[in-house]
């Protein structure tokens, strides 16, 4: 540790955001360099005297203004639903590229090169040269739209990236991550609970894949299928005392779950980390005011076989 | 995210006595359960569930505002703005962090752009505005009042005030904002970190930077 380094770190030092080891470094550097001890005094100096004066709070005429008014917006206010969420926000776009003039330009000219490559590309077809290679049927009706055109360099060879409306089957080994995308999309967006069962079942094999085990907590969360819930809970069973994330979750579903056999199952694997303070807290509430009566004695049963903790 | 997800207002860090932490781990736990089924209810397009989960964070958000614009107006257009924003959204809302953050989150962008488009229009005036467009100094504006208060320490304390106020304003937005949250709301570095879509490593640089910059205008304050 050098001084350049204190100079440097001493106001987080100040402000408490060192590690311990760099905290206890710093500190025995400061006992034997005095011109380190000058600057931690001045940066303690320049730290006290923005403390001596006093912040502004809000008054309470305006939080009360800001409140009333609001609360009157909220009236009006709709909230984006369903497929609206997924949905691409043209306008927050337009508002987006008005801020960014130089991505307009950029985009402007992207769409006259590409223009200009494919007219071009179409020019030549129309004299007899030979079709774009590896192109399947597609015709006009089945594009859905054209995402990028790029040309080799040096070469006639255009390549034209377009996505179709054409039914298409995917196989592949589970590691394969095309085939692992295709799944988690199944899993969050397929209308069919058939199809979400069946990308549930298959996603449960892989949960050490932390993408795999947030879109089975998405499941457990707002799948408005029990079945598909229960799946997705019990392939998180290993993961409830690593993952912080899942634990909520399934604390989640044991508190909110409408179907009482995913709450039973959310509660039986809360188990092995019924010593947490979040899900000691849970279960005090569980026992004493849930209507279910298996949920209020379960609870019970796991607190009191908890014994004196502290 | 971590067990026990902070998410009480701001300005509530500090030290505390062993049992005194168990409490307030315990009211955090509480809170998160609170929060959790708020949060559900109001994306099922509970209004008044909402309106108490803003209850929950407004004046922090208002606090936020009111500082990093230095105008009462401004301040109340962005706290419009961002919780309608997410009562809007809320629906996306996927418990990935926590509330407290999303909604930080939500404030911080549209305050960063305030300070932008402030920044552009060259407007950046150390006074700040209330309703009546009348100019005060926001960090000098209080009198001490209180009994046996120093007029003289008052007078030196609003001096100070209004030099960091115009210091303040040397700062990038960016700058501006992690100092904000770190030395006004008392925010952890990481929590920053993850409210500005960025990392702690950079937070870190930005504060130190926005130190480095404050100290040098407001010059030796021993």
């Amino acid at each position: 540790m050098n001084c350049d380094w204190v100079k440097e770190n001493v106001a987080l030092y100040v402000y408490e955001e060192l590690a311990d080891d760099q905290r206890h470094e710093l500190e025995r550097h400061i006992e034997r360099c005095e011109s380190c001890a000058v600057e931690l005094g001045a940066f303690r100096a320049f730290h006290r005297a923005l403390n001596t004066v006093r912040q502004e709070e809000p008054t309470p005429n305006l939080l009360t203004a800001s409140r009333m008014r609001l609360s009157e917006a909220l009236e009006e206010a709709q909230q984006h639903k369903g497929w609206r969420r997924f949905t691409f926000d043209f306008a927050g776009w337009l508002y987006q590229a008005k801020l960014a003039p130089a991505m307009v330009v950029a985009l402007i000219m992207i769409g006259f090169v590409g223009g200009g490559i494919a007219g071009w590309q179409v020019t030549r077809n129309s004299v007899g040269q030979p079709g774009p290679k590896a192109t399947p049927s597609a015709n006009e009706a089945s594009i859905a739209g054209i995402s990028g055109i790029t040309q080799e360099p040096g070469t006639n060879n255009v390549r034209i990236k377009y996505n179709t409306l054409q039914p298409e089957v995917a196989s592949g080994s589970l590691d394969d991550p095309k085939i692992q995308q295709l799944l988690l999309y199944a899993a969050r967006n397929n209308t069919n609970s058939g199809v979400r069962m069946d990308s549930v079942d298959i996603l449960t094999q892989k949960p050490e894949d932390a993408n795999v085990r947030q879109a089975l907590m998405v499941s457990l969360r707002y799948d408005n299928n029990p079945g598909v819930r229960l799946k997705a809970l019990d392939s998180l069973r290993d993961y409830v005392k690593s993952d912080t994330n899942v634990r909520n979750a399934v604390l989640d579903a044991l508190l909110n779950d409408s179907n009482s056999g995913v709450r039973s199952m959310a509660l039986s694997l809360l188990q092995p980390v019924k010593g947490d303070a979040s899900v000691r807290q849970v279960l005090e509430h569980l026992s004493q005011t849930d209507k279910n009566k298996f949920i209020r004695s379960e609870s019970r049963r796991v607190l009191d076989s908890l014994g004196e903790i502290d | 995210m971590p067990a026990e997800v902070m998410t009480l207002p701001v300005g509530v860090s500090g030290s505390t006595s062993a049992p005194g932490r168990r409490g307030h781990m315990v009211s955090q736990s509480l809170s998160r359960v609170d929060d959790s089924q708020l949060i559900r209810e109001a994306q099922r397009g509970d209004r008044v569930a909402f309106e108490e989960l803003v209850r929950q964070y407004d004046r922090a958000v208002l606090r936020l505002a009111l500082h990093l614009t230095g105008s009462e107006a401004d301040a109340q257009d962005i706290y419009q703005d961002a919780f309608l924003k997410a009562y809007r959204n809320i629906g996306s809302f996927r418990f990935e962090c926590s509330f407290y953050t999303w909604i930080y989150r939500i404030v911080t962008n549209l305050c960063l752009d305030h300070l932008r488009k402030r920044q552009v229009r060259k407007e950046d005036a150390p006074v700040t505005v209330d309703h009546n467009g009348e100019e005060f100094d926001l960090l000098s504006q209080f009198a001490d009042e209180r009994p046996g208060a120093d007029p003289e320490r008052d007078l030196m304390r609003r001096e100070l005030g209004g030099r960091i106020s115009r210091a303040m304003t040397k700062l990038t937005p960016r700058e501006r904002m992690v100092f904000e949250l770190k030395h006004f709301q008392g925010l952890k570095l990481r929590t920053i970190g993850e409210m500005l879509s960025t990392t702690e490593e950079t937070a870190k640089n930005t504060l130190f930077r926005a130190t480095q910059k404050m100290r040098g205008a407001l010059g030796d304050m021993r």
